[in-house]
């Protein structure tokens, strides 16, 4: 076995439909006016969303978790020390906000440098996602695979492990943030969802349909602050005149305008940028995966992320991070630059043809990279096909409710009613070229 | 000419309709154009915006609506990246 350090991988890289290369359509917002469109097409178009709360939400505000105990919310900070005591079994644990224990929110201007918390640090190459505890109990060797669990019962005698401290594979994060939705409410969020959906949804998908089969899954991401300066050039236009030339048929509508090389520059900080950290829900190819989904349902009110202790995760199940900071940083650079260009949107408001922005250039001052476990309720449903078929999901924000989801399409039934929407409408263009 | 856009626009009603109800709805049950609207759900704070305007050029009797290759909207859209940052 050689030592030498291999280069990491490239991150991977984003250009269907829906990937980061689209600006998502504000929600709500919809191509066609649905009054113009036929009755029961117009009704599922109408019918209210699932309700999503504001990441600043006074629901979210407490960022306290039940007592891992009885689950009671009774929970105080007991006076004078880190300890959080349940009031109602006088059990007491560590559940510190890192936000405030680590001063997270606190010096974004002031950022320098990659600050990386100690979870979110380099996986080791030769780490396994295996585990293996000797039981305090009774000394059985218990495994735990962190791939998709961080918690295990000894199996003879049901003493529950946690994998706590912070190991090599990258399997325990900084924080997590516990789930605040419960199951019930995301069976309803999903059987809403879908019953806006169901006039072209596949056939199969819908005498499957089962939401209770739902899944909590944390997830792995990153949350990083920034502090960056950006630049951008270009060129925009002022429209000074507007004419017509010709008459009748010929008439033809003709535009001055002035040309103006434009240049912005714009100093900002982010805070909680989430960015996920597993390289196969990274990829947001829509025309391979529906990860986008699961991306759409972001933000969280990440402030409310409590110290990691394997017992939040205890019943659901979680996905392990694969991708560090040096392969992540050409996304932020990324999104730096989107958010940027957003910021810059209205000091050109002026140039009323637009502009055309050809360089830009982007300085990052400083990042901090915290990882976190982020609280998802997953519904999946594989629809067979070509290249291994397509994996729909539908996911719920497991903190503030935000619902989306990919519905497999009956393909011939819309195009169908396509075709038949079009002929009506080519009657109506023949008859009034025919009069 | 102007005559034979109109019925050219018209016996297009049908095609056109077709293809944009298809899509529309096509993205109403899949939402492959959805994604984490980063640019407006993430807490932002911007220093005032600085800059320069100069006018170099004029265009005279076009008939674009907007400029060749707007793309003042699409900030996702990456333009040349300048080599110093």
């Amino acid at each position: 076995m050689s030592n030498s350090p291999k280069p990491p991988p490239l991150p991977p890289q984003y250009t269907g439909p829906g990937s980061p290369q689209d600006v998502p359509p504000a929600p709500g917002s919809s191509p066609i006016d649905p009054a113009t469109l036929p009755g029961p097409i117009r009704e599922e178009l109408e019918a209210p969303d699932p309700v999503a709360i504001d990441t600043s939400a006074e629901e979210l505000k407490d960022g306290l978790n039940r007592c891992p105990k009885c689950g009671a919310t009774e929970i105080r900070q007991k006076p004078g020390t880190d300890l959080l005591i349940c009031q109602f079994c006088r059990h007491e644990w560590h559940g510190e906000r890192v936000e405030e224990q680590f001063g997270f929110g606190e010096g974004l201007e002031d950022l320098e440098g990659t600050v990386i918390a100690s979870g979110a640090r380099d996986i080791a190459a030769d780490a396994a996602s295996l585990m293996s505890f000797k039981c305090s109990g009774c000394g059985a060797e218990v495994t735990v695979n962190t791939e998709n669990a961080m918690t295990a019962r000894c199996h003879w005698c049901r003493h529950v492990f946690g994998v706590n401290e912070q190991v090599a594979n990258g399997a325990v994060p900084d924080a997590v943030l516990p789930f605040h939705i419960k199951k019930d409410d995301a069976v309803a969020r999903i059987r809403q969802f879908v019953d806006k959906r169901r006039l072209f949804a596949l056939k199969e998908f819908k005498e499957q349909f089962t939401p209770e089969n739902v899944s909590g899954v944390y997830l792995p991401y990153m949350i990083v602050d920034g502090n960056a300066s950006a630049d951008v050039a270009g060129h925009g236009e002022i429209e000074t005149a507007r004419y017509t030339r010709g008459s009748g048929d010929k008439k033809k509508t003709y535009y001055d305008a002035d040309v103006y090389q434009v240049e912005r520059h714009v100093d900002f900080t982010v805070d909680d940028l989430p960015l996920e950290s597993s390289h196969e829900r990274g990829n947001l190819d829509a025309k391979a995966n529906t990860n986008n989904i699961i991306n759409t349902i972001l933000p969280f009110d990440t402030k409310n992320a409590v110290k990691w202790n394997a017992s939040y995760l205890s019943g659901y199940s979680s996905e392990k991070r694969d991708l560090d900071v040096a392969q992540l940083r050409p996304r932020l650079e990324d999104q730096l630059l989107s958010i940027a260009r957003a910021q810059v949107e209205d000091s050109v408001e002026r140039y009323d043809r637009g502009v055309r922005w050809e360089s830009e250039g982007l300085e990052v001052h400083g990042s901090r990279w915290v990882a976190m476990y982020l609280p998802v309720w997953l519904y999946s449903y594989h629809q067979p096909g070509r290249n291994g078929g397509m994996l729909h999901y539908i996911a719920v924000n497991g903190r503030t409710g935000e619902t989306m989801g990919s519905i497999p399409v009956q393909q011939w039934k819309l195009i169908m009613t396509a075709l038949t929407v079009g002929t009506f409408l080519e009657g109506i263009g023949l008859w009034i070229l025919a009069h | 000419m102007s005559h034979h856009d109109g019925s050219l626009g018209l016996l297009l009603l049908g095609p056109a309709g077709a293809t944009a109800l298809y899509w529309a709805l096509y993205r109403y049950y899949r939402n492959t154009d959805k994604s984490h609207g980063f640019e407006r759900e993430t807490l932002v704070e911007a220093k005032p915006v600085t800059g320069t305007d100069e006018k170099v050029d004029e265009v005279k009797g076009t008939q674009e609506t907007r400029i060749g290759g707007d793309n003042v909207h699409e900030y996702r859209k990456r333009v040349g990246r300048r080599p110093d940052g």
